[in-house]
């Protein structure tokens, strides 16, 4: 036992020398790139700069040989990457924002472009797209624009919501295709005949079982591909235009409520209970157990894999016939203390991101999302990326009218805090009017509390 | 014979809980099995699909293909290992002074100890962050397990306590052969303490193999990676690949699975101090 005891505690000093040693020796990526923007000061010309993005599984090998081709364009930007899946990310960026350690430029999702800005994390952008991008020809600029005219970032790629039918679901009820005219009240009339219950009943027929469905007429969760088209297109909505005030206790979405709560009881639409059943609410849809939903672009990929025969139109309208499609433009940014010869790589390197047609065609070809640049996403690479949707312009009609999810610095606190009001409405724990009333008290709160201490 | 026949219902009856114990127990590994076997439209469908109904294998050298999982697999035993090590000798050095050891102020410090147990992880990630900065130690390993041989209040406790249990009489005893305070720590406490230090171990091992926050906000490399962020890094921002993160949440289990196979008589073992006349 002596004798293991102490190989043991030689092991660890070894170890540890081993280890600290190595830690010294090795150069971080981030070390790497300090070192070697030494170097390139003295050389004058060389800047190197670190690009953080999130991982996204298989377009990582798109995202690594679109650096390789920049550099190879830019012998003077040296680029070092940092990746890390999704959540990760942001969790490690605003560890790294407060330690002033945060990447040159980097993929922000566009629902947080807003929370950086206003907490002075990345650089004003508004002269250099003035200067060096024609507007007109892309998709989604404005939606990085604050209430002051300043752009904060350029699309990487656009998620824009439609209304995703599965054709199977509508052949075999002997329902027509969704039609671009549709109302929401069209809509739930078409998801009626398409729901079933257990035992293949429908809602109009007798002994019908609405706690018990085995397909839903629509699925619905969460904000984006949820509460917030409906809300919208009832002339409702979350914040008024200078987006720090409330305006959620309003006639318009109580309509709007009314709707969906009147949907989710009668069983023709998911309620947050029913999505507990599936692997993840956004599984309802590809896993045949829905005939339409809400959805981004990116469903597109679920969809496929899952071998549906489907296709997509634009959103249904309102009473007035208002129609919103939600934006969210995933964006690079760049980082605010980043010095000046630093924040001009990285510009050059989100121009190239923009501007070159290669780029954009061959990030289409991923399917991931809307390209940036609209002779790409108008042209048949992206119209005829995949066999499915057809339709694939009702995405690109969308823009005529689409709009941010209301993106302000405390978006994710007021959309969590409007989710669990809105959530106790739809369960029916609560009237409508009492979860209007508190949750715009609340959001407000949250709205107060960040933008009256600035 | 009626008394046989009782006992055979009665052992009849307890085998049956077992057993239900047993498949309540391994159900979710079974589960997770075959729904690392699906296509995603399999993986997905409502209501689920248990079996396969082509088991697709190939799902395995996908995962492989997806990311660098003999890389993360390494950083992961690194990390774990040196945690584990570092954990063990720091916990039971100063579990041992705490509970051998006469010096000033031993209960405050004692107490401050077991109050960072009050202290989520998350709290401290800045503070750390911006140390492990000025050390130039970021996207490197060494953040994830430097901090377990500093020490750590859970195993700090256990060991104090463990170390607190036995006899007086050894010190004495070891005192008198000549032994110093390490000689006696090292030489007579540990080999005692075998047990509590199994303990220290296993929960370092299983808190380290599956450790998430840390990683992600050290690590910055794919290459660097350890195994869960690895496993997270399969999937993306849109589309899950799920039937790849079950496969290769699978396959990173298995080296936790033979290690509890080792530890497990340690683990569930208990301290006597035998050996006292």
């Amino acid at each position: 036992m002596k004798k293991n005891l102490s190989v043991l505690f030689s092991l660890v000093v070894v170890l540890v020398l081993f280890v600290a040693g190595c830690t010294n020796n090795s150069p971080t990526a981030e070390n790497s790139s300090s070192d070697e923007n030494d170097t390139s000061n003295s050389k004058e010309e060389q800047v190197t700069i670190n690009l953080g993005y999130y991982s996204g599984g298989k377009s990582d090998e798109k995202m690594q040989e679109l650096i390789d081709r920049f550099m190879d364009q830019h012998p003077n930007i040296k680029i070092t990457t940092q990746s890390a899946p999704y959540g990760q990310f942001f969790q490690k960026l605003d560890t790294q924002i407060a330690a002033d350690e945060a990447p040159d430029v980097w993929l922000s999702d566009g629902v947080l472009v807003m929370k950086y800005a206003e907490r002075g994390a990345v650089k004003d952008l508004t002269d250099w797209i003035n200067r060096d991008l024609e507007k007109e020809d892309y998709y989604g600029l404005d939606f990085n624009k604050d209430a002051d005219g300043k752009y904060w970032g350029v699309p990487q790629g656009i998620q824009i919501g439609a209304l995703y039918y599965n054709k199977d679901h509508f052949d075999k009820a002997g329902v027509e295709y969704p039609s671009e005219d549709w109302t929401w009240e069209d809509l739930k009339e078409a998801a009626a005949k398409l729901t079933l219950d257990a035992s293949n009943k429908k809602p109009k027929d007798e002994g019908f079982n609405s706690e018990n469905i085995q397909q839903f007429g629509l699925t619905f969760f969460s904000i984006t591909e949820g509460w917030f088209s409906v809300l919208k297109s009832y002339g409702g909505g979350i914040l008024d235009d200078s987006l720090n005030q409330s305006i959620i206790n309003t006639e318009e979405n109580k309509q709007a409520f009314e709707w969906m709560v009147d949907g989710m009881d009668s069983g023709i639409i998911t309620d947050p209970a029913d999505l507990k059943s599936f692997q993840s609410p956004m599984a309802v849809f590809p896993s045949g157990s829905a005939a339409m939903r809400i959805g981004i672009y990116a469903r597109v990929l679920a969809a496929n894999e899952a071998g549906l025969n489907y296709d997509v139109t634009l959103l249904p309208k309102g009473p007035d016939g208002k129609r919103f499609s939600p934006v969210i433009a995933n964006s690079w940014v760049i980082n605010d203390s980043a010095n000046d010869k630093k924040a001009k790589a990285a510009w050059e390197w989100v121009k190239y991101w923009a501007t070159e047609d290669e780029v954009q065609k061959e990030w289409a070809a991923l399917g991931e999302a809307v390209p940036v640049k609209k002779s790409v996403a108008n042209s048949e690479i992206f119209l005829n990326s995949s066999d499915t949707p057809e339709n694939k312009e009702a995405f690109l009609e969308s823009f005529d009218f689409a709009g941010t999810l209301d993106t302000n610095a405390v978006w994710g606190e007021w959309v969590a805090k409007f989710n669990e009001h809105a959530q106790r409405a739809f369960l029916q724990e609560t009237t409508i009017d009492e979860a209007l009333e508190n949750a715009d008290k609340e959001v407000q709160e949250i709205l107060d509390e960040f933008y009256n201490e600035e | 014979m009626k008394k046989k026949r009782k006992f055979f219902t009665a052992k009849t009856i307890g085998y049956i809980i077992i057993t239900i114990s047993a498949l309540i127990m391994v159900m979710p590994f079974i589960t997770a099995l075959f729904n690392s076997l699906k296509t995603y439209a399999e993986f997905t469908a409502v209501p689920p699909k248990w079996i396969p109904s082509v088991f697709q294998w190939s799902n395995y050298p996908e995962v492989f293909k997806l990311g660098n999982f003999i890389d993360y697999t390494i950083n992961s035993f690194i990390v774990t290992i040196l945690s584990v090590l570092g954990a063990v000798i720091s916990c039971s050095m100063v579990g041992y002074a705490f509970a051998r050891l006469t010096f000033p102020f031993k209960n405050m410090l004692f107490v401050m100890v077991l109050g960072t147990m009050m202290i989520p992880p998350i709290v401290v990630i800045i503070p750390h962050f911006m140390i492990f900065q000025q050390m130039n130690l970021l996207d490197t390993l060494t953040p994830l397990w430097l901090l377990e041989c500093l020490a750590q209040p859970f195993g700090i406790f256990l060991m104090r306590q463990t170390f607190l249990s036995i006899p007086k009489d050894y010190e004495e005893s070891s005192k008198l052969d000549g032994c110093n305070p390490f000689q006696t720590y090292w030489r007579i406490f540990m080999p005692m303490v075998k047990p509590s230090l199994a303990t220290v171990a296993i929960f370092t091992f299983m808190t380290k193999w599956n450790e998430i926050l840390a990683p992600s906000i050290y690590l910055t490399s794919n290459e660097k990676f350890t195994l869960p962020i690895g496993i997270l890094s399969l999937g993306g921002q849109w589309f899950g690949n799920e039937q790849y993160m079950v496969a290769a949440a699978l396959l990173s289990l298995i080296p936790i699975l033979i290690v509890f196979m080792f530890a497990e008589r340690y683990f569930v073992s208990n301290f006597t101090n035998s050996g006292i006349k």
